[in-house]
């Protein structure tokens, strides 16, 4: 039996049981999974103390209010506190920076820091291009078995394969 | 459902997901670059397992009519184009959008930059957007999907496919059981292959 004093869990339960949170999704909401629209509705919120014309972008004022753009807001802000405790429970605490790095990039802490930067920039610029990210395209476009999510998910591993074998030292 | 509602359902439905997230190891950078570069599978093993899981799920609720499906639309282009760059931006990152959330829960520290960029071109993008829309719309479709296209019952064709998924998965461990790419520090890091000892080193006897 797991517990929740584990480091790790069967992947295959795991994801599983992620795959299991699409029930309250469609029954609460009428919605599926996603990670990626949160941000938009993050962004344009800070953006609308700067700029309040934000709100004339029709995609802007479709993610900034409503329950479905605050409850995937939510959603993510809770992933953190849920790997939180589950870190603390198991003692798989997370210091700095990945060890893998160092061995991937060669590069020290600054570098790592100005690489994520760049690497969040880019992994939202795409899922919004896409209208989709793992979770949104993934999860739950390939579990509706929609053309647009095989063809997005093909793409995004193109991508991470491409750049992985191509921009990195092997990680073993 | 009110908003105050939405947040309240938001927040324990990410905390269960961030919970699993972080059990199954899949938010760690060295899990992402090791699936990407074809040394471990943990991440390929937990997607796998939820879209078939999401797939079993999605074809009892909409069979009994608890649920109706929302595919997004097909646009080549801007499945293509958006899905290779956010592949690019999911190696440089060691996440997706939402296990760098994990990240930051776990206390990797460098994740928050990884979020503090993502808002950027989030925010970006929405400024862009009226702009870039007539190109990412080019060549759209719809909201295809292979039920649809094939003329085949939803159910039937996703548990078929969940079948294949699972027998997949199957095949998967017994070729090399999961917690061999777990890792001795649980961070999917393994240890350099042995090299071959070079030949002058060998004994002559």
């Amino acid at each position: 039996m797991p517990r929740l004093t584990d480091k790790a869990w069967s992947p295959y339960l795991a994801g599983a049981l992620i795959g299991l949170l699409q029930i309250p999704a469609f029954l609460f909401l009428g919605t599926a999974l996603g990670a990626s629209s949160s941000f938009v509705t993050a962004g344009a919120s800070l953006a609308e103390f700067l700029d309040p014309g934000i709100r004339g972008i029709r995609y802007a004022a479709a993610h900034l209010d409503g329950a479905k753009n605050w409850w995937q807001v939510a959603l993510v802000i809770g992933v953190a506190i849920g790997a939180f405790a589950s870190s603390r429970l198991s003692g798989a605490v997370r210091r700095g920076v990945a060890p893998v790095w160092q061995r991937a990039t060669g590069l020290g802490r600054g570098g790592r820091f100005a690489m994520a930067f760049a690497a969040g920039f880019l992994m939202l610029l795409g899922a919004r291009i896409a209208d989709g990210c793992t979770s949104g395209h993934g999860l739950s476009g390939m579990a509706q078995l929609s053309l647009g999510s095989f063809a997005a998910v093909a793409a995004m591993f193109a991508g991470g394969i491409l750049t992985a074998t191509l921009l990195f030292r092997p990680v073993r | 459902m009110s908003v105050f509602a939405a947040i309240l359902l938001g927040l324990a439905m990410g905390a269960a997901f961030g919970f699993l997230l972080e059990k199954a190891r899949v938010f760690e950078p060295a899990v992402i670059l090791g699936q990407f570069q074809f040394r471990s599978f943990l991440m390929l093993r937990v997607f796998l397992a939820g879209v078939a899981a999401g797939l079993v799920v999605l074809a009892v609720m909409t069979g009994f009519g608890w649920a109706k499906l929302s595919p997004k639309a097909l646009l080549p282009m801007a499945d293509i184009a958006g899905g290779l760059v956010l592949g690019v931006g999911i190696a440089l990152a060691g996440a997706c959008p939402g296990t760098v959330l994990a990240q930051i829960g776990a206390g990797y520290k460098d994740a928050w930059f990884t979020l503090a960029g993502g808002i950027l071109g989030a925010l970006a993008f929405t400024y862009a957007e009226p702009t870039l829309r007539p190109v990412l719309d080019m060549a759209g479709q719809g909201k295809l999907t292979l039920d649809v296209v094939t003329g085949t019952p939803f159910w039937m064709l996703a548990l078929g496919f969940a079948a294949v998924l699972v027998a997949a998965l199957v095949g998967l461990e017994r070729w090399r059981p999961w917690r061999e790419e777990i890792g001795a520090e649980a961070d999917g890091l393994l240890p350099p292959h042995p090299a071959a000892p070079p030949a002058a080193a060998v004994p002559a006897e």
